[in-house]
């Protein structure tokens, strides 16, 4: 592999430039500290066990949030995507609910499950459920009609159909709802805890700017940073390896 | 509209709310009767008193969206045409792209105080990198043969950015800020959440915390809206703008 050598040297400018302007005066480095301590911070606090149980906290409200957001909207999106009846029974529900920014379910959360997890992952599964819904659906009704035809030339059940045919088909689209659904979720579980909560990455930011932990506050924004980052490459290498197929496919009708 | 089951559909959910609330099935102060919440979304919007936040809100994330599509379009061009300037700045595009936007509100707070342009500040940030990211892969993506044919007829490098890479990227353009727009509504609503005295998102969650419950669900409501015609504005704007595309794409078949 080539080192992207340009690409680590303007990181490194902005790092050594972050440094110098932070040092320029104490005022400045209360609100700005230089990147050697916050790195120096970040490093503190994961040693002292400070920040860890944060980080697992928020991660198991994004992957249970999650997790739950892809079964439900992967089911019902292949259900809405198949049947057009059942389509234009939930339609205008589907285009009233849709564009409602998803964090305007938060406070009605609060209500009704408190302010521990119920809440946060609730609100998790409603911001993921919508693009992977609205992506499974598309990819459903994309469908080569050929495909189907030749299915049923060939008299697949509805069963083998289903498996051979629409979920593969619709597969692509899907991928790219549960990928856009991947920054949604985490977005929501930063900011239900944000909101209101006593232990995970966003109360964390929130609470140590609120008590002046300037530096504490930046490590752990590189941290959310560094696991967002992380979550990213790893949906992108399960995508590489479950979507092979369709990759290799495209590419050879391409040439 | 010709599928008329649906809204039967919708009628008979808000019919069963108006049970459910008026009863107290689930709950008799957290679940109000649909006819209740309507009620206060008439007043709130006659008052004025919702117009008011909804346009404090608006303000902001209109200036926040503008000012993200403008840099994010111009950096975008920037990176596709130019390998050396894309390689450069890759790293940190993707490093700053991983940071869930509302982590930085404590930052921008640092900096800029709980005001507007805190709230700016954070729509502009989130809202760049869908509308960079995509504007890069758009100029990536315009087939050479197009910039070899244009450097024939000897157009001039701002010329040929103009007049053939915007337009041959301008698809790929335009779904970055169709998911830009989703991401200035949900940022506006977060930022107001978390400090503010004013706006649509502070008004949902000032309503939950003094148990004004019918004002919350209509404040829903409002954002539900909101966010139905900006979305049909954005196809409407869509459909003229790139109307030409399409058009295009119809006779190549």
């Amino acid at each position: 592999m080539r080192l992207p050598w340009k690409g680590l040297l303007v990181l490194g400018g902005c790092l050594v430039l972050w440094e110098i302007l932070a040092r320029q005066s104490g005022a400045l480095a209360a609100y700005f500290p230089p990147a050697s301590r916050v790195a120096a911070t970040l490093i503190d606090i994961v040693k002292s066990g400070d920040l860890p149980p944060h980080i697992a906290a928020s991660l198991r409200r994004f992957a249970e949030g999650y997790a739950i957001a892809a079964v439900l909207a992967v089911s019902v999106g292949l259900a809405l995507g198949l049947w057009r009846g059942f389509y234009h029974l939930v339609e205008p529900l589907v285009e009233l609910l849709r564009p409602m920014p998803s964090p305007a379910t938060i406070p009605i959360a609060i209500l009704f499950l408190g302010i521990g997890d119920e809440m946060k992952i609730a609100v998790t599964v409603y911001a993921g459920f919508w693009p992977i819904l609205l992506n499974t659906i598309d990819g459903v009704r994309a469908i080569d009609p050929v495909l189907m035809n030749t299915a049923a030339t060939f008299r697949l059940g509805p069963w083998q159909r289903f498996w051979k045919i629409v979920l593969p088909a619709a597969s692509p689209q899907i991928v790219t709802g549960l990928r856009v659904s991947l920054a949604i979720a985490l977005i929501l579980v930063v900011t239900s805890e944000m909101v209101v909560s006593n232990d995970g990455l966003g109360f964390y930011i929130l609470d140590r700017q609120r008590s002046f932990q300037i530096s504490e506050m930046y490590a752990a924004i590189v941290a959310l940073a560094m696991i967002g980052y992380a979550l990213n490459r790893v949906f992108l290498a399960v995508d590489d390896w479950a979507m092979a197929w369709h990759k290799g496919l495209t590419r050879k009708e391409e040439r | 509209m010709k599928h008329w089951s649906g809204f039967g559909v919708l009628l008979g959910i808000a019919v069963a709310w108006e049970i459910a609330g008026r009863f107290g099935f689930i709950h008799k102060l957290f679940f109000p009767p649909a006819t209740k919440i309507l009620t206060s979304f008439v007043t709130m919007v006659v008052s004025g008193e919702v117009l008011r936040h909804v346009g404090v809100s608006m303000w902001r994330a209109g200036l926040g969206y503008v000012l993200a599509a403008v840099i994010a379009i111009a950096l975008g061009i920037l990176m596709g045409y130019w390998r050396a300037a894309y390689e450069s700045f890759e790293i940190v595009v993707e490093l700053l792209r991983a940071v869930p936007p509302p982590a930085i509100i404590p930052v921008a707070i640092v900096f800029l105080g709980i005001g507007d342009q805190m709230k700016i500040f954070i729509i502009l940030f989130s809202c760049a990198f869908p509308i960079l990211v995509n504007t890069i892969d758009g100029v990536r993506g315009v087939d050479p043969v197009l910039i070899r044919t244009a450097q024939t007829f000897g157009l001039g490098q701002a010329r040929l950015i103009w007049r053939v890479v915007i337009p041959a990227a301008s698809p790929f353009i335009m779904t970055g800020l169709r998911i830009a727009l989703a991401i200035a509504l949900i940022l506006v609503v977060i930022s107001e959440m978390v400090g503010a005295t004013s706006g649509i998102g502070y008004f949902i969650l000032d309503a939950q915390r003094s148990f004004r419950i019918p004002q919350m669900y209509a404040g829903m409501l409002v954002l539900a809206l909101l966010g139905y015609a900006l979305n049909r504005g954005f196809l409407l704007a869509d459909s003229w703008l790139m109307g030409w595309h399409r058009g295009a794409m119809e006779r190549q078949r």
